[in-house]
């Protein structure tokens, strides 16, 4: 029942824009460069000016400073270099989309997301896009349902009359929108995003940035996508082993079983003035080599000063995580490790870990003040 | 909508008994008191797991054993048609154990209970216990649960058994314990099972678990308001300390923006006049003084 799991399946704004081009969703033409040579010889094929986007997962690129135009090629290498040294959100910027850059009047929003709360997903644009579009009153964005068998022209129709759009760009919103449905239900998306579409001075649209985050839950059915390598080599690891991992900033690696279990222990971590270094749920029935998987994986953050394990045992054997911690303790040096374990047979599991060197705790609190502690200075 | 629980010593199915964890599950459900009186694999028909004999089809279990309940451990790409043959056998309550299940599934799934007035609970569901029947579909461990008046709602399993465990040894026993599932989309919703409890005379304080991701905690706490829900209510919202974009170990524990927020959750239930607890121990003293 274990399928590869990832923090959130999301795609680079030049595979996203591959997908509509392949949907026949009108986007600039571009070119992806690794380097500054790259960079020239896109200048070359694509014309003065053109915009230098970096290509990172995380939000805030812009105010990063990570997307630029250039009307010069001495411009377009200086850019080049500085935005690939760029980091944002913690992201090392890896790659550069060169675009021609668009003439247009007005950037709109237009999206096709899941809408946990009503058990559908919907259609939802607003006549002001760009980075507006968060902070502008819910008023603002129009929306319609979209059925699971796919969007008809009339209800695409509708949502364009909402924003009050006419002539051309009625119609080529319209074909937009139902080739963004399209995409967005046949490749298992949870959210599609255009933002901005640009309307050109005539009226046309095109799509200047992408944001595709996948079902990453329907990758069965999408080989295609799950040759994507993730990110962060630990978070691939952490995969094969079906385990959820999520690196975060500060030195306390976390590992419990059950998400709930491993997020309420962040939040105490968080509470005793503790930062944490990853999320790590080991899921249900943690037999001992996961246990023994999972401390080998933590080990290898560089952060990491402490390792907490929160165990509640119900199903899982406490004696089996007892086990796996001790195993692992005595073959290799290992960060100090505070851990809470507790349910059925805890006093034979914390018996098996005396003199082991790992501190043993009842309950969660305890071993997290004593995590906290050892990473004080 | 609301929904019932099978009777006492009512017959229920596992679908997908033979697998690894159907059958390890079939076999502590048993020893618990629970009747299960069949289990379905396509293809292993004849065969039995735990001495419950195992049909090919729902329809065959049905038939054989007049059960109107379900459990299913069936693998995530398998979930769609067998919630399906058991909606179209005729069983009425279905408990989806499965996780890693496509949303577009879930949401199929969600039509079809519609449309034939099945109640679906999950999928990712450590599923339902209700200590006083001896009634447990799902994966629970069931020393942690004890029979008595709270009615318990979680949105994590393990969160769920601590939260039973730490009630428990604090003298307070559960009506009832319904996991609504860890996916972005449950097929029954946290206010569907205010409503039940709002109903059930066994029921005299409702404890829920939650955490980010999604509104399902606000839109519970304007029900809570607009139903006059008028048992003490005490919730617990795991994941202040989350990072944004990030999906949490669960698939629904994510926050987007300003959407899916504990401060929010927190901030709604508290203004409907729920306790909230800030860690999953203070959870028992504040039923014992919210009653």
């Amino acid at each position: 029942m274990r399928y590869q799991r990832r923090s959130l399946m999301r795609l680079f704004e030049y595979q996203g824009k591959a997908l509509f081009a392949r949907y026949g969703i009108p986007v600039p033409r571009s070119l992806l460069a690794e380097n500054e040579s790259q960079v020239l010889s896109a200048v070359d094929e694509l014309g003065l000016p053109v915009v230098i986007k970096a290509q990172v997962l995380s939000g805030g690129r812009g105010r990063a400073g990570g997307v630029v135009v250039v009307k010069t090629r001495d411009a377009a290498v200086g850019e080049a270099r500085r935005v690939l040294g760029l980091t944002v959100g913690g992201e090392p910027t890896r790659s550069l989309l060169v675009e021609e850059a668009s003439e247009h009047s007005a950037e709109m929003y237009l999206a096709v997301s899941l809408d946990r709360g009503r058990r559908e997903f919907v259609a939802l644009a607003s006549r002001s896009g760009g980075t507006e579009v968060e902070s502008q009153a819910r008023g603002a964005i129009v929306e319609v349902p979209v059925p699971l068998d796919g969007l008809t022209d009339d209800a695409a129709s509708a949502l364009g009359a909402k924003l009050g759009l006419d002539g051309r760009t009625a119609s080529e919103f319209r074909s937009i929108l139902r080739r963004l449905e399209k995409l967005s239900r046949e490749e298992e998306c949870e959210l599609v995003e255009i933002n901005p579409l640009a309307v050109h001075l005539d009226g046309s649209l095109v799509a200047l940035d992408s944001k595709v985050v996948l079902d990453d839950n329907a990758l069965f059915r999408h080989p295609e996508f799950s040759q994507l390598a993730p990110e962060d080599p630990l978070e691939g690891e952490a995969a094969k082993f079906g385990f959820a991992f999520v690196r975060l900033d500060g030195n306390i690696a976390v590992v419990g079983n059950g998400a709930g279990l491993v997020l309420s222990t962040l939040d105490l971590v968080a509470d005793s003035g503790g930062r944490a270094a990853c999320f790590l749920d080991l899921g249900g029935g943690a037999q001992r080599d996961r246990v023994e998987a999972a401390l080998r994986l933590v080990r290898r953050l560089p952060d990491a000063k402490v390792i907490l394990v929160n165990i509640f045992g119900g199903i899982t054997r406490t004696t089996d995580v007892a086990e796996g911690l001790r195993g692992v303790l005595s073959e290799e040096p290992m960060a100090p490790v505070c851990a809470r374990i507790s349910g059925a047979d805890q006093e034979e599991a914390h018996a098996l870990l005396s003199g082991s060197g790992i501190l043993v705790f009842g309950s969660a609190q305890e071993a997290v003040l004593a995590a906290v502690e050892a990473v004080s200075p | 909508m609301t929904f019932e629980v099978p009777e006492i010593d009512e017959p229920v199915i596992v679908q997908g008994i033979t697998g690894r964890y159907g059958s390890l599950h079939a076999g502590l459900m048993l020893r618990y008191g629970t009747n299960v009186a069949a289990g379905v694999t396509p293809g292993k028909g004849g065969e039995a797991v735990e001495g419950v004999p195992v049909y090919d089809t729902v329809k065959e279990a049905a038939d054989n054993t007049g059960a109107k309940a379900s459990v299913l451990f069936v693998p995530a790409p398998a979930l769609l048609s067998a919630a399906q043959e058991a909606a179209g056998a005729g069983i009425r309550l279905l408990v989806a154990i499965t996780e890693h299940v496509p949303i577009r599934d879930t949401l199929k799934i969600l039509r079809i209970c519609q449309e034939s007035g099945t109640r679906l609970i999950g999928p990712n569901t450590p599923g339902i216990i209700v200590p006083s029947m001896k009634l447990k579909l799902g994966i629970m461990p069931a020393p942690s649960f004890h029979e008595g008046g709270v009615a318990l709602f979680s949105r994590s399993g393990t969160l769920m058994y601590e939260v039973a465990d730490s009630l428990t040894r604090s003298g307070i026993g559960q009506h009832v314990a319904l996991g609504v599932g860890g996916d972005p989309v449950n097929c029954t919703t946290l206010t569907e099972c205010l409503d039940w409890a709002a109903a059930a005379d066994e029921v005299n304080s409702v404890v829920v678990v939650g955490e980010i991701g999604g509104d399902a905690e606000e839109r519970l706490a304007g029900h809570i308001e607009e139903t006059r829900f008028h048992k003490p209510l005490v919730a617990y919202i795991a994941g202040r300390s989350a990072p944004r974009e990030k999906h949490m170990g669960h698939a629904g524990a994510i926050i987007y923006g300003d959407y899916g927020t504990a401060e929010s959750k927190i901030g709604a239930l508290r203004a409907a006049g729920a306790k909230v607890a800030r860690t999953t121990s203070e959870i028992p003293a504040l039923v014992r003084s919210a009653r």
